[in-house]
C-alpha cells in the first residue's frame, strides 16, 4: 500500500471512468479526419490510463500510505466542510451572515479562540469585506433574510 | 524616428494632464486592490468598474481601465508570494519560487524583485508597443488555427521543463489537467461533456477556481492542521530588499520574460498565464542551478513575473493597431471605446492620434505610479505574515471564496474551488506536482479546438499543418526538441530530472 | 388564555401585515438587476447599459446591469428564467434566446430554459448581420460568392462565433436559402471570428454590422450582401439578400427585453410605458448613436409577431442544422 500503488490505481480509474462516461453519453468518436467531440477526451483518458498504470507498477519504492502523515485530517475535514456551508448557504443566508457564522466556527470551535475575539474579527472581516465590494466596488454580493 | 518622439510628446502633453494623471492613478491603485484579493483578476476589475467610466470622455476611460489591468498584474504576486494563492490565474507560477522564498524569510525580497521586473517589462514593452504596433499586429493575424496548434504543441512541452520529480507523475498531472478542460460545451459540435446538467459548467471549469483551489486552499487545508503552525521567518526592516546577488540573478530573467512575454501577449487568444508558464520553463532550462526552482530560487519569480506583464502591453497590440481583441480584457477596453464613439480599428493610430499617444504615455507613467506604490507596500504586507496563522488563515479562506465568488457570481465556481482544494490537498500528500493541472487546463480546450478547427479549414487533410510555413516552422522546431531531448536521454543515460529526484529523495530520508 | 389570544392576534398581523404592505407596495420600490447574459463588451452588455440608464431615469429608481455569462447567455438566461416573476430581475435577450432551446432539444437535452418562461417586453435593436469578405478576395457581389459557391461545394469556408451561435444561424439561412454548401469553421466567440477572417484563414464571415464598420471604412473588408428587410443605414450600397432573391435569408441579432412569466400584468405595463419612454430619451439615443447601433423599437403585438416569426425561422435552420456529428 504505498503511495505510489494508490495514486496509480486512483489515476487509472479515472481514467476509465472518463471512458465509461464517453461511452454512456453517447458522444461521437468521429475520424482521425474529422474528430469528434469524444476524440481528445479518449485519447488524454488513454495517456492517464497508461501513465497511472507506470506510476502504480514502476514506481520508485516510495513510503507506504500511512507514514505520509495524515494526522491533521480532522483539521482538514471540518475547514473543508466550512468551505462548503458557505457554497450551500451564501445565496440564501446572505454573504454577511454566512462568512460571520463560518469565520466563528473556524475560530472558536476548530481553534478555540475566546469567543469576543472570534466574534469581533468574524463580524468584522465579514462587514468590512461586504462594504469593500458592495458598497465600494458595486459588486452585488448575495443578501439574506432581514437583508443581511 | 523624429516622428516618433514628436508623438510621443503629445502622449506625454495629454498624459501628464492632471485629470488624467489623476484617473490613471485610480486606475492603478484600484487595480492592485484587485490583484491582491486571492482569485479576483483583471478582467473582473475592468468588468467591475466599466460602468464607472461611462460618465468620462474616451481618454481617461482608456487610461483608468489600462491601469487597473497592468495594476492587476503588479497586485497579483503579492499573495502568491506571502500566501501561495494566486491573485489570477496569471500569478500561478510565481506561487511556486515566490513563496518558497517568503518560507526562506526573502518575501520582500521576493516582492520588489517582482515590482521591479514589473515596471521594467511593462515600460520596455510599452516601447515595443509605441514603434512595432502596426507590423507586429499583421504578424500576430497570420497565427491561425494550425500555427496555434503548433506553438502550443510546443507550450505542452514547457510541461517536461516544470516538475523537479518524476516524469511520468508530471504527465500523469499533465493528461489530468488536460482532462479537466474537456468539461463543457465543444464549441465544433454543440454537445455538453462532462457537464451533468449544471449551465454553468458550460464554459467549462474556470482557471481561476481550480487555480485557487489547488494553490491556496489546498496549502490551507496542509498547514491549519499541523501541530506547529509554519515556521515564517520573519524578516528585518534591513533584510526587506533583495541582495545585490539577487539582483543580479534576476536581471537576466527580467530581460527574457519581457521579450518572451510581449511575444505571446501579441497572439490573438493567448492566455496570459501561457507567457509565465513559457518564461519559467525557459529560465529552469536555462539556469546553471535548476535544482533550486521550486525552492526559491530568483529567476522562478523574475522571469513569470516580467512575462506577465509584458504580455499586458502586448495584448492591446492587436487592439489599438487593428481594432481587433485579442482576448477578453481588450474586447471590454474596446467595448469602452466604442461607448465613448471612438471606433477601433485599423485607422485609429492614425485618426485618433491624442488617444493612442496619450494611453501609450499614461501607460509609462502607471507604471512608474506602480512601482512608487508597490515599493513601500512590500513592508506592510510583509507585515501580514506576522500575524498568527491560525486568524491568518480564516481571513485567507474568505477572501478566497469572495474572489472566486465575485468573478462570475456563481456559487458553482465555489465548489470547484473547494473540490479542487481537496484534491490538491490529497495530491500534495501523495507527492505530485499541481502546476501541470493547471497549465493542462488552460491548454486542452485551445488545443483541441486549433486542432480540430484546422482540419475543418482544411477538410480533414493533416497536410495543413506543413503547407504553411509559420506552423511547418513550429512543428519542425517542437521535433527538434522532442530528438534532442530523447538524444540527451539516451546518451547520458539517466534524465537530469530523475537524477535530481533522486537526490531530492536521499535529502528527504537522510 | 389571555397569553393565547395575544400571540393569536400578534401571529395573524405578524402574516397579514407584510401582505398588506407588499400588494401596496408601488413598483418600482426597489433597485431592479437587469441581466446581460454576456460578458461586457459584447453587444448585449453594450445595449443593456444604455437602457438601464434611460430605464433609471424614467422609473427614478435604480436599475443596475448585472452580468451573468456561461454557455452562450444559457446561464443568464436560465437565471431570469427561474428567478422570482415580481419585476425586479428583467433580462436583455439576443436573438439566441429562441436558438438555445431547439439546440438543446436536438441533443436530447432537459432544455435549460425554454421561450415561453418569458414574457416580452421589447424590442430595443436589431441589426442584421452582414456577409464581409476580405478586399483582396474575387468575390465582388453577393452573386459572384454564390456561384462560386455552387461551383465549389464545400470548399469556401466562413467562421462564426460558435456553432448553433448567432453568425452561424445567420450563414445556414443563407446556405439553405440559395441552395449552396459552405465550410464552416466555427471559433470561440465573435472577436476570434473576425480575427480569423482578417488573417486570412477562412473566406467569409457573416457579422453584425457595427464591428467590422471600421475595417469596410479602412478598405480592408468587403460587404457583400445583409440579412435585413432593409440596408444597413451605414452602408446604403449594400443590397440586402431579400432583394436579390432570397427572402429566406433574414436574420438580426435583436436586443430584446425580457421578464420572467408571471410577472403581474400592471408591473408588465410600466414596464413597457417605461421602456417606450426610454428609447425617446435624447441621451439614450445619443448613446446608441455612439455605439452605431440604430434604435428598432417595437412593442406588443408588433413585438409579438417579431419574436414569433424570428423564433420560427430559426428553430427550423437549427432543425435543418441537426447534429453536425451525425452527418459526417
Amino acid at each position: 500500500m504505498t503511495t505510489e500503488r494508490v495514486s496509480g490505481v486512483a489515476l487509472a480509474l479515472l481514467a476509465a471512468a472518463v471512458l465509461e462516461e464517453c461511452w454512456r453519453l453517447r458522444l461521437p468518436l468521429g475520424s482521425l479526419a474529422t474528430p469528434g467531440p469524444a476524440y481528445m477526451p479518449a485519447v488524454l483518458a488513454l495517456a492517464l490510463l497508461a501513465a497511472g498504470v507506470l506510476i502504480a507498477v514502476l514506481g520508485p519504492a516510495a513510503a507506504p500510505l500511512a507514514a505520509v502523515g495524515w494526522g491533521e485530517w480532522r483539521h482538514t475535514l471540518a475547514i473543508a466542510f466550512t468551505c462548503a456551508f458557505v457554497a450551500l448557504a451564501l445565496e440564501h443566508l446572505g454573504y454577511r451572515l454566512t462568512m460571520t457564522l463560518a469565520c466563528a466556527f473556524l475560530l472558536a470551535i476548530v481553534e478555540r479562540k475566546p469567543l469576543v475575539a472570534t466574534l469581533a474579527f468574524s463580524v468584522g472581516l465579514a462587514a468590512g469585506t461586504y462594504f469593500v465590494f458592495d458598497t465600494v466596488l458595486r459588486v452585488p454580493l448575495p443578501r439574506g433574510p432581514f437583508g443581511l | 524616428m523624429l516622428e516618433t518622439l514628436g508623438n510621443l510628446g503629445l502622449g506625454f502633453s495629454v498624459a501628464l494632464a492632471p485629470s488624467i494623471l489623476l484617473y490613471a492613478f485610480i486606475g492603478c491603485l484600484v487595480g492592485t486592490l484587485v490583484g491582491v484579493l486571492p482569485g479576483v483578476g483583471p478582467l473582473a476589475g475592468i468588468s467591475l468598474l466599466l460602468p464607472a467610466t461611462f460618465g468620462l470622455d474616451a481618454t481617461r476611460a482608456i487610461v483608468m481601465l489600462a491601469g487597473i489591468y497592468y495594476g492587476a498584474m503588479y497586485g497579483g504576486s503579492t499573495t502568491s508570494i506571502l500566501m501561495r494563492i494566486p491573485g489570477e490565474a496569471a500569478s500561478v507560477m510565481t506561487c511556486l519560487d515566490g513563496y518558497a522564498m517568503a518560507r526562506k524569510g526573502r518575501g520582500g525580497a521576493a516582492l520588489a524583485i517582482a515590482a521591479v521586473g514589473s515596471y521594467i517589462a511593462g515600460t520596455v514593452s510599452i516601447v515595443g508597443l509605441m514603434l512595432l504596433a502596426p507590423p507586429l499586429a499583421d504578424f500576430a493575424l497570420r497565427f491561425g488555427p494550425p500555427e496555434y496548434l503548433a506553438l502550443l504543441l510546443l507550450g505542452l512541452f514547457v510541461l517536461a521543463y516544470m516538475s523537479s520529480g518524476s516524469m511520468t507523475k508530471s504527465l500523469a498531472m499533465a493528461a489530468f489537467g488536460l482532462l479537466l478542460g474537456m468539461v463543457g460545451i465543444d464549441q465544433m459540435s454543440g454537445y455538453f461533456r462532462f457537464a451533468y446538467g449544471v449551465v454553468s459548467l458550460g464554459d467549462g471549469l474556470g482557471v481561476v477556481p481550480v487555480a485557487v483551489g489547488l494553490f491556496g486552499i489546498a496549502e490551507i487545508l496542509a498547514t491549519a492542521g499541523q501541530a506547529t503552525p509554519p515556521r515564517v521567518v520573519k524578516p528585518r526592516l534591513r533584510e526587506l530588499l533583495p541582495s545585490r546577488e539577487e539582483w543580479r540573478e534576476s536581471a537576466a530573467p527580467i530581460g527574457r520574460g519581457t521579450v518572451l512575454g510581449f511575444l505571446i501577449g501579441i497572439l490573438p487568444g493567448s492566455a496570459h498565464i501561457i507567457s509565465s508558464f513559457v518564461s519559467y520553463a525557459v529560465e529552469k532550462r536555462l539556469s546553471k542551478r535548476p535544482e533550486q526552482f521550486g525552492h526559491g530560487a530568483v529567476a522562478g519569480v523574475a522571469g513569470p513575473e516580467s512575462a506577465n506583464n509584458s504580455a499586458t502591453s502586448g495584448a492591446m497590440v492587436p487592439m489599438l493597431a487593428l481594432g481587433v481583441p485579442s482576448g477578453p480584457i481588450p474586447a471590454v477596453m474596446l467595448a469602452a471605446m466604442m461607448v465613448h464613439g471612438v471606433s477601433p480599428g485599423p485607422l485609429l493610430i492614425q485618426q485618433k492620434p491624442e488617444l493612442f499617444w496619450g494611453f501609450v504615455a499614461s501607460m509609462y507613467v502607471g507604471n512608474v505610479v506602480l512601482l512608487i506604490l508597490n515599493l513601500p507596500l512590500v513592508g506592510l504586507f510583509v507585515n501580514i505574515l506576522r500575524v498568527p496563522y491560525t486568524y491568518l488563515y480564516p481571513a485567507i479562506l474568505v477572501f478566497s471564496m469572495l474572489g472566486v465568488y465575485a468573478v462570475n457570481g456563481s456559487v458553482v465556481d465555489v465548489w470547484i474551488m473547494l473540490i479542487m482544494g481537496v484534491v490538491g490537498w490529497v495530491l500534495r500528500k501523495l507527492d505530485f506536482e499541481t502546476a501541470p493541472v493547471v497549465l493542462g487546463l488552460v491548454l486542452a480546450p485551445m488545443i483541441e479546438l486549433s486542432l480540430r478547427q484546422s482540419l475543418a479549414m482544411s477538410d480533414g487533410h493533416y497536410g495543413i499543418f506543413v503547407q504553411r510555413p509559420i506552423a511547418g516552422v513550429l512543428l519542425g522546431v517542437a521535433l527538434l526538441l522532442v530528438l534532442l531531448n530523447l538524444y540527451a536521454f539516451v546518451r547520458r543515460g539517466l534524465d537530469w530530472r530523475a537524477r535530481l529526484a533522486l537526490a531530492e529523495k536521499g535529502e528527504e530520508t537522510s | 388564555m389571555r397569553a393565547r389570544r395575544a400571540l393569536a392576534v400578534a401571529a395573524v398581523l405578524a402574516v397579514a401585515l407584510p401582505l398588506v404592505a407588499g400588494a401596496q407596495e408601488p413598483y418600482p420600490s426597489r433597485p431592479i438587476s437587469l441581466v446581460a447574459p454576456f460578458p461586457p463588451g459584447g453587444v448585449a452588455d453594450s445595449t443593456a447599459r444604455p437602457v438601464a440608464a434611460a430605464l433609471e431615469k424614467v422609473l427614478k429608481n435604480p436599475v443596475a446591469v448585472v452580468n451573468k455569462t456561461g454557455a452562450a447567455g444559457a446561464v443568464g438566461m436560465q437565471f431570469v428564467a427561474t428567478s422570482k416573476p415580481d419585476g425586479y430581475t428583467l433580462l436583455l435577450a439576443l436573438s439566441s434566446i429562441s436558438i438555445i432551446p431547439e439546440a438543446d432539444k436536438i441533443f436530447d437535452r432537459r432544455p435549460a430554459f425554454t421561450v415561453d418562461q418569458f414574457a416580452p417586453i421589447a424590442l430595443i435593436s436589431a441589426d442584421p448581420t452582414i456577409l464581409v469578405v476580405r478586399t483582396e478576395s474575387p468575390w465582388k457581389t453577393a452573386k459572384e460568392f454564390i456561384d462560386d459557391a455552387r461551383k465549389r461545394p464545400g470548399q469556401i469556408s466562413y467562421s462564426s462565433s460558435g456553432i448553433y451561435g448567432t453568425l452561424h444561424m445567420a450563414t445556414e439561412l443563407l446556405s439553405h436559402a440559395a441552395g449552396i454548401k459552405l465550410r464552416h469553421v466555427p471559433h470561440a466567440g465573435a472577436g476570434p471570428a473576425l480575427t480569423a477572417l482578417l488573417g486570412g484563414h477562412v473566406d467569409a464571415l457573416a457579422s453584425g454590422p457595427v464591428v467590422v464598420l471600421p475595417h469596410i471604412k479602412a478598405g480592408k473588408l468587403r460587404a457583400l450582401a445583409g440579412w435585413g428587410d432593409t440596408r444597413v443605414t451605414a452602408l446604403p450600397e449594400v443590397p440586402t439578400f431579400k432583394e436579390l432573391g432570397y427572402p429566406d435569408a433574414e436574420f438580426y441579432i435583436w436586443a430584446g427585453l425580457f421578464a420572467p412569466r408571471g410577472t403581474p400584468e400592471p408591473v408588465l405595463a410600466r414596464l413597457r410605458e417605461a421602456t417606450r419612454a426610454a428609447v425617446a430619451e435624447p441621451e439614450f439615443r445619443a448613446a446608441m448613436d455612439k455605439l452605431q447601433t440604430p434604435i428598432a423599437f417595437k412593442q406588443g403585438d408588433e413585438f409579438q409577431k417579431f419574436f414569433d416569426a424570428d423564433a420560427r425561422r430559426l428553430a427550423d435552420g437549427v432543425r435543418k442544422v441537426g447534429r453536425v456529428e451525425d452527418k459526417k
